[in-house]
């Protein structure tokens, strides 16, 4: 008993991170056993299979990272899907060199409006985002007329979602580019201290003289921002925008970020695990797929193995004081 | 039945507890009996709460036993403890917030019928077990939420009788009472002392417990130093047990401050009912204190200095310019330059599973930024230079604040303010729940910023601390200040006799002195 609490206690964030890094490896082996029986072949340990699973998993992974930012101030944004889709179809639908500014900036501004009706008007977010979320499908039906989008997406849009270059997808390195800066944020800048703060104890937070309003706020447009970006790639990587784009990205975002160990309550977590959560999230649709398991038993191994990290990080976790 | 009463009921022998790097009882061996007042006395971090949380099942000893009546015992958790007989009373309340006061007294073990929770039975259990401490005042069917902290401490009280406990353990239930609400839990504590219960009372209050115990046990840094029959040491002898070291005076001595620059001008200062033209001036390197009774609005104008009430109306002047503080970030910031400890440092002044690094530098981050970025040599260095400042005890500052003992975790909400470099400090009841070393050396930081030029305006409920501080007390009563009182004027009598708005001078002092008791 006392090894495990110690144990605990030296790698209280670590440990979530470690425990999905191993499951990773546990996929690509148990993955691997099962192709080369069936088929003969490993393509879970070819590069090119890899980073494409990576280049798909990116869009996932840009979405949690602006996920985790919310989630850590104990907030939930539920406008994900539909402010992914709205931020596709208006850039496709304006085209040109403004398509991506356009897109980022649906983004913008819907995390503002979420962030607003958080902080200031003081509803729940989970049912405030939630509206937004009705809303910003309403307008995106009204806007398409209940078609398909006739509108195809630009080059710099396909460049950065679907091409290549010195053989990496650039869609990977955008979402380091957005890896870099989140992390910056949250262990490097103020605004990152007053995130975590905020999701331990919004109280004290505001007692410090933490202008809380304004980071709750800051922290729904980062989310809405990178659903905006995830949104323009993808429309980038399917060449168009079309209804329902989105709605495969909410829960899997939450679920990478609580996989990677942060507190679903807010206030504790690293980023570096909501990474390996999205990787190990990739990877478990890929192995299902290369399984050829139908949709249903996907859903169930999926559920359950959500359900068995968080037992299993949920050990130990009593906090006694 | 004497001779059983004489024998001990409950005995620790050999227990040790430790968190991390930190050790809380080391080897400690303890008993109480029935039928007696223990009281539990040390500093803070001496490892009461410890000793008090394993009786009460909260947490496990690294080693040691525990017998109850002869047989040993193990408690793990509180509900197993509570079985046996042990209900306890802690200094953080443990009320459900949302529920009625009748569903949280009979949380554990509600009175059913046909399975279903028995609301009316509930409401009468509640009823009594309210009546039994004489509160009742207090609507069973109310939201916990919408009482005062007193009154939920109270409620408290009544729950842990609902456990009909053989032993009962308060860890300084009284420090959110009113002075009427402690004499009658005195009262209660002789009824059950008659009953033949094990009472084990901490408080910090040594007033209360030269009242109340029949025995005492001293812990210092985890080890039980003594134990003794109340009455045959004294006072002196026992803070000298407690500390470890000679206290020549209780209070730093105060300066002669002859002239003095305004830091601090309130105008006819208003908010809603509860402030009505408040008019104040504090001094640079004043210490002025806030009396009166409790709930006079004394927070109230604290809170309303620190821009968190919205619709104060009145004029705020610091440093002779007009500020409308209108948030804690703008009062912090450094033309306004206010500091405020809050009441409850647990919820208001600490995000508690964070680490102590963080907790201290939390208010000074903007300072400590080097462009976009914190700049982490500067914190680092500016954090160690607020823990050894207020000389906080600390394993490692990247452990989390809630490892701290509650005087520690108060030192830090002080060193966090201290090193945003404040030129007004407000200070709401710092010293509640502290230990005697560590109020001493509160009360010596607060003379030593006010000679640097800091202006105090410090909240008490403690008259003594207020007498022995402050340069000047503002009594308030019904939301106004009442009297102000300065040098011979700042005695006890005066204080009881402004608090109660009573003319001092009408006031006799006989019953003045049994408020003073009461």
């Amino acid at each position: 008993m006392t090894a495990a609490s110690l144990n605990l206690s030296l790698s209280r964030d670590a440990r979530p991170i470690l425990i999905s890094a191993s499951f990773i490896v546990v996929i690509l082996v148990a993955g691997t056993f099962y192709t080369l029986s069936r088929l003969g072949t490993a393509p879970l340990l070819s590069p090119t299979y890899l980073l494409q699973q990576l280049q798909i998993g990116s869009f996932l992974g840009i979405v949690a990272a602006g996920m985790m930012i919310v989630i850590l101030i104990s907030q939930i944004d539920l406008s994900v899907p539909w402010t992914l889709t709205a931020a596709a179809m208006m850039a496709t639908a304006v085209g040109g060199a403004w398509a991506l500014p356009v897109g980022l900036g649906v983004g913008l501004l819907v995390g503002l409006v979420n962030g607003v009706g958080v902080a200031y008007l003081r509803i729940p977010s989970m049912i405030f985002t939630l509206g937004v979320n009705a809303v910003m499908r309403g307008l995106m039906v009204a806007h398409t007329g209940g078609f398909a989008p006739q509108t195809a997406a630009t080059d710099l849009m396909r460049f950065l979602a679907a091409d290549h270059s010195f053989g990496i997808p650039n869609a990977l390195f955008v979402w380091l580019a957005v890896s870099v800066l989140v992390a910056l944020i949250l262990r490097r800048m103020a605004l990152g201290r007053y995130i975590y703060a905020i999701g331990n104890k919004e109280a004290a937070a505001y007692l410090a003289g933490v202008n809380t309003r304004g980071v709750i706020v800051i922290s729904f447009v980062l989310c809405g921002l990178a659903a905006g970006l995830a949104g323009v790639l993808l429309a980038g990587y399917s060449t168009k925008a079309y209804q329902g784009m989105g709605d495969a990205y909410l829960l899997p975002s939450i679920a990478a970020v609580v996989i990677g160990g942060t507190n679903i309550l807010g206030g504790r977590g690293r980023y570096l695990g909501t990474l390996v959560g999205v990787i190990l999230i990739v990877l478990l649709n890929s192995v299902l797929s290369i399984m050829e398991m139908p949709e249903a038993g996907r859903q169930v191994i999926y559920g359950a193995v959500i359900i068995l990290m968080l037992l299993v990080y949920g050990r130990g976790e009593r906090v006694t004081s | 039945m004497n001779a059983a009463s004489e024998r001990e009921f409950l005995t620790l022998s050999g227990i040790s507890k430790r968190y991390g790097g930190v050790t809380a009882l080391e080897n400690v061996d303890f008993a109480c009996a029935r039928g007696k007042i223990h009281a539990v006395l040390g500093e803070n971090g001496a490892g009461k709460s410890t000793l008090i949380k394993i009786v009460a099942g909260v947490v496990q000893p690294d080693a040691g036993t525990m017998r109850l009546d002869g047989n040993e015992v193990r408690f793990p958790s509180p509900s197993s403890a509570n079985a046996a007989g042990v209900a306890s009373i802690f200094q953080e309340l443990s009320l459900l917030p949302d529920l009625s006061v009748a569903d949280n007294i009979s949380i554990a073990s509600p009175p059913r019928r046909f399975g279903i929770i028995d609301s009316k039975a509930q409401r009468r259990r509640a009823e009594a077990f309210l009546a039994e401490i004489g509160c009742e005042d207090v609507n069973p069917l109310m939201r916990v939420r919408d009482l005062p902290l007193s009154r939920r401490q109270m409620v408290e009280i009544a729950k842990a009788l609902g456990q009909r406990p053989q032993i009962l353990v308060l860890d300084e239930a009284t420090s959110a009472l009113t002075s009427a609400d402690v004499e009658k839990v005195y009262a209660m504590l002789a009824r059950l002392k008659a009953q033949n219960i094990a009472i084990l009372y901490i408080s910090h209050r040594m007033h209360e417990v030269e009242a109340l115990a029949d025995r005492a046990s001293v812990f210092r840094n985890g080890r039980h130093i003594d134990t003794f029959e109340w009455g045959t040491r004294s006072t002196g002898e026992i803070v000298q047990l407690m500390i470890g070291r000679d206290i020549a005076t209780q209070y730093p001595p105060k300066p002669q401050r002859p002239s003095r620059k305004i830091a601090l001008k309130l105008d006819n200062l208003c908010w809603e009912k509860r402030l009505e033209s408040i008019s104040l001036e504090i001094g640079t390197g004043e210490i002025v204190g806030l009396g009166g009774l409790d709930g006079q609005g004394q927070k109230t104008l604290l809170l309303a200095l620190f821009g968190v009430l919205r619709g104060v109306s009145g004029e705020i002047k610091i440093n002779g310019k007009p500020v409308r503080p209108t948030s804690p970030a703008f009062a912090k910031s450094r033309s306004v330059g206010v500091a405020l400890v809050p009441e409850d440092r647990k919820t208001e002044g600490l995000m508690l599973p964070m680490s102590i690094a963080d907790n201290l530098a939390i208010a000074s981050l903007d300072t400590l930024a080097k462009g976009f970025f914190v700049d982490r040599a500067k914190e680092r260095s500016a954090v160690e230079k607020g823990i050894a400042r207020l000389r906080i005890k600390i394993g490692d500052s990247k452990d989390a604040v809630s490892t701290l003992s509650g005087g520690n975790q108060q030192k830090v909400v002080i060193a966090k303010w201290l090193m945003t470099e404040p030129s007004i400090i407000l200070l709401n009841d710092p010293t509640r729940g502290i230990d005697v070393g560590t109020k001493q050396e509160i009360y010596r930081l607060m003379r030593e910023l006010a000679d640097q030029g800091v202006a105090i305006l410090f909240y008490s409920t403690d008259y003594d601390e207020l007498i022995g501080c402050c340069d000047r007390v503002a009594i308030m009563y019904d939301g106004r200040i009442v009297r102000e009182l300065e040098g011979a004027a700042l005695n006890e009598h005066n204080i009881i006799a402004s608090a109660l708005n009573i003319d001092a001078g009408a006031a006799s002092p006989s019953s003045s002195d049994e408020v003073a008791h009461g």
